[in-house]
């Protein structure tokens, strides 16, 4: 032991612990990278928003809160806002069905189970916009296979123009997205329910409890933090779907299947109106914040 | 003797040089200017596909083996060189030298600062000594508010394709005249368009159906054109308000609409590459494209393996070309070679975009297999070279250069590509199977939008110089 060695013997922490600046500092370099990632782009929207910045002009007017009405005025905001939540409302508890089924068929040992998971997680490693491109060609109203599968089902020969016509574009986006991202859902939910505690459900078992009353009672409880996390992940994303839709239909036909990320995009990087399209940006900024914030805190995941 | 001799020598290199030195042209100026930038490159903005080939295999290795400049090509699609363009002017990266323009867009570039005023570059190069020859229709575009921001390099007009065979069948024009009450000839209104469609469809289905037609991408030229056949006018010039709702815009998109019926199953989702091939099958027998058609319908210059997609022609010599109906085609989109105002090598830009524009130069590039540049020269419709393609490319170069001058212009105001965008929107809501009423009242509401956030005055500005043009109504 040599002189300098008692500090830290006494306390038993590292020597820096009981100082709070030299703590500070330590984390400062983080908390700065964090700011500047995060909260910089966001206070810089909030900047832009009070202006009227578009086209090529590098700087703008200060014009308070008149993109804000402008927006609530926006039908077309609404209208994609709609259209946004339809698709997450109606994609989300099929995949989170789909993928929870598929796990819970693959919990037991079958044949070729490795290769079949493989084969089922491929959708989800490509990229959307492939994936788009994909269901483009398969939904084509020629040399697709889909008409011609339904073709074969109804015995004549059939033309559905699945990006063409609205009441069909929606669907061709639906069976898209549900292709793609139900494996996600899946590999998760299949490693939760690895994780369940087995001596439990062969207690249940010796006692007599049905499958169902086994599965709302036990598996459930025990997967529900992951499988919430997997929720809310997905809610988010498809929240912000963009490569699908634009891939099969680009928001059309018309505006009926623009989704709140089409339109911004269109606004934004097409039409141009860059203080317009910050102004949705901070309003859907703070909307989603408070909703993940709330998710979180129901989860109990943020404590 | 020998001062004499020498003095002789002389006269005579003279005289011989000189006439040489009269007829240089455009071309030559520019590579010999170019010459002094030999060692640099140059960053040239094309379209996506076939455009872009044009600059990757025989202008961009060409132009570098005449001046030592390198020719890096960026590839856009159609619908992304504007938006992309006003990106990099955002963002003042000087990313692209060589613009590539649509006319209609060229007063937004202007007003975003986005494209170089070129006359001085002209006037030092003597561009201008060429621009007799360019199609007055095609003139019209290089320049906005006095001053030149490009040069013509591809001039589009929409074109009336027919089987020839088919509409000179005497069968087909004796029950043709039976049921219709007049010939059987290329369609002269949008009306006979749909007669000769449902007419042809209803005898030769499912082999060949009557007309094909382009649905998706690029609606809003085909509307333009049909709307303003019927008499409709984009905006009420007093107050601004869009009339796009009109009788005639109604007329028009029920007509498309309508007319869809009599053509192949799935015609709604046809574009471009679609309604080509099925022309180039024999699947069709009439149809209303862009220039190059011509050419690959015939079979004529298509040899190069970036169009091995193209199906092989089985309608060589049975295609004839006419003016579309209504006699006043939309000239649709075309596109001007431009300047960037961030480029860091403006000069060599420039030479390069006015050696393209040139007549010798240009006259081989509206031959070429690929790059889907068209005649907007008088010396190219005139070109024996090109006339000499085929048995009837002389006929299709006088239906180019007719149907130019007497051609729509694109709606060409600020922010002209929000219109157009909001137009193909609701075109293809009405194709979709939307009331075409209610289409158009969406698209009049929100062209209304657009004109009350640019400010009624300024648009009304625009918009009373680009009516004043004879090509905007052609009344």
């Amino acid at each position: 032991m040599t002189a300098a060695s008692p500090t830290y013997i006494k306390t038993g922490r590292p020597f820096w612990a009981g100082r709070r600046g030299t703590g500070i500092a330590f984390v400062a370099p983080a908390i700065f990278v964090m700011l500047l990632v995060g909260l910089f782009p966001f206070l810089w929207s909030v900047a832009v928003s009070f202006q009227d910045l578009a086209g090529a002009k590098q700087s703008g007017n200060w014009i308070g809160l008149a993109n804000y009405k402008k927006l609530i005025a926006d039908a077309r905001v609404w209208a994609a806002l709609g259209r946004t939540l339809l698709l997450l409302a109606v994609a989300l508890p099929l995949e989170l069905i789909l993928g929870l089924l598929l796990a819970m068929h693959f919990q037991i040992e079958r044949p070729l189970k490795r290769l079949f998971v493989a084969l089922i997680v491929l959708p989800a490693v490509i990229s959307p916009m492939v994936a788009g491109s994909i269901w483009r060609l398969m939904l084509d109203h020629k040399f697709g296979p889909f008409n011609q599968i339904i073709g074969w089902i109804t015995g004549e020969p059939i033309v559905l123009l699945w990006v063409i016509k609205p009441h069909l574009a929606f669907w061709a986006i639906l069976i898209a997205e549900v292709w793609q991202w139900t494996p996600f859902m899946f590999i998760i939910l299949l490693a939760a329910l690895a994780n369940v505690d087995r001596e439990q459900l062969e207690a249940a078992e010796i006692d007599g409890a049905g499958r169902f009353r086994v599965f709302f009672r036990i598996v459930l409880p025990a997967i529900m933090p992951v499988l919430g996390i997997a929720v809310l992940i997905r809610a988010l994303d498809l929240f912000r779907i963009f490569d699908a839709v634009w891939q099969l239909t680009r928001g059309g036909p018309g505006n009926k299947t623009e989704t709140i990320s089409i339109f911004m995009y269109i606004r934004g990087f097409q039409s141009f109106e860059t203080s317009y399209t910050a102004a949705l940006v901070v309003i859907l900024l703070i909307v989603l914040s408070l909703a993940v914030t709330l998710a979180l805190k129901r989860m109990e995941i943020a404590r | 003797m020998i001062r004499n001799l020498l003095f002789t020598a002389a006269f005579l290199g003279l005289a011989a040089t000189a006439p040489a030195l009269a007829q240089e042209d455009a071309a030559a100026t520019a590579i010999a200017a170019a010459k002094q930038f030999s060692g640099s490159s140059i960053t040239v903005v094309a379209e996506a596909g076939l455009q872009a080939l044009l600059d990757t295999q025989y202008s961009g290795p060409e132009w570098e083996q005449l001046t030592g400049i390198k020719v890096k090509v960026v590839e856009l699609p159609n619908e992304e060189i504007y938006p992309k363009t006003i990106l990099e002017k955002q963002a003042g990266t000087g990313g692209y030298d060589v613009l590539l323009i649509s006319p209609a867009l060229l007063a937004d570039m202007v007003n975003n600062g986005a494209a170089e005023p070129l006359d001085d570059f002209v006037k030092k190069y003597g561009a201008d000594k060429e621009f007799d020859d360019v199609n007055p229709a095609f003139k019209d575009w290089m320049s906005y508010n006095g001053k030149t921001y490009g040069l013509v390099v591809d001039g589009d007009v929409l074109v009336t394709y027919y089987r020839k065979d088919l509409f000179e069948d005497p069968e087909n024009q004796k029950a043709f005249k039976e049921k219709y009450s007049y010939d059987l000839a290329a369609p002269k209104t949008y009306k006979e368009f749909g007669d000769i469609a449902c007419f042809l469809t209803e005898k030769y289905q499912p082999k060949i159906y009557g007309a094909g037609v382009i649905n998706t991408g690029y609606t809003h030229f085909f509307f333009s054109e049909r709307f303003r056949a019927h008499g409709g006018k984009f905006f009420d010039q007093e107050t601004m308000k869009a009339t796009v709702n009109s009788e005639a815009g109604v007329k028009a998109l029920t007509e498309m609409v309508e007319q869809n019926k009599c053509m192949s199953p799935g015609i709604e989702t046809w574009g471009f590459a679609e309604n080509l091939s099925a022309l180039n099958a024999g699947e069709i027998a009439m149809t209303i494209s862009w220039p190059p058609l011509g050419r690959w319908t015939q079979g004529v210059n298509i040899e190069d393996k970036a169009l091995s997609w193209v199906p092989k022609t089985v309608v060589a010599d049975k295609i004839g070309y006419a003016i579309n109906p209504g006699g006043h085609p939309q000239l649709a989109s075309g596109f001007l070679s431009g300047v960037s105002p961030d480029s860091k090598n403006k000069e060599a830009a420039y030479l390069y975009a006015q050696w393209m524009h040139s007549k010798s130069q240009s006259l081989k590039n509206v031959m070429r297999p690929v790059g889907l540049r068209d005649p907007f020269r008088i010396s190219h419709y005139e070109s024996p070279e090109y006339q000499n393609l085929w048995g009837g490319a002389k006929d299709y170069l006088k239906v180019l250069k007719d149907g130019a001058a007497a051609g729509y212009a694109d709606l060409s105001v600020i922010d002209t590509f929000k219109y157009q965008d909001s137009m193909s929107r609701a075109v293809n809501a009405a194709i979709g199977g939307e009331d075409p009423q209610t289409a158009l009242n969406g698209m009049a509401a929100e062209w209304d939008q657009i004109t009350e956030s640019v400010g009624a005055d300024k648009q009304r500005d625009a918009y009373k110089v680009w009516a004043a043009k004879p090509t905007a109504y052609r009344e």
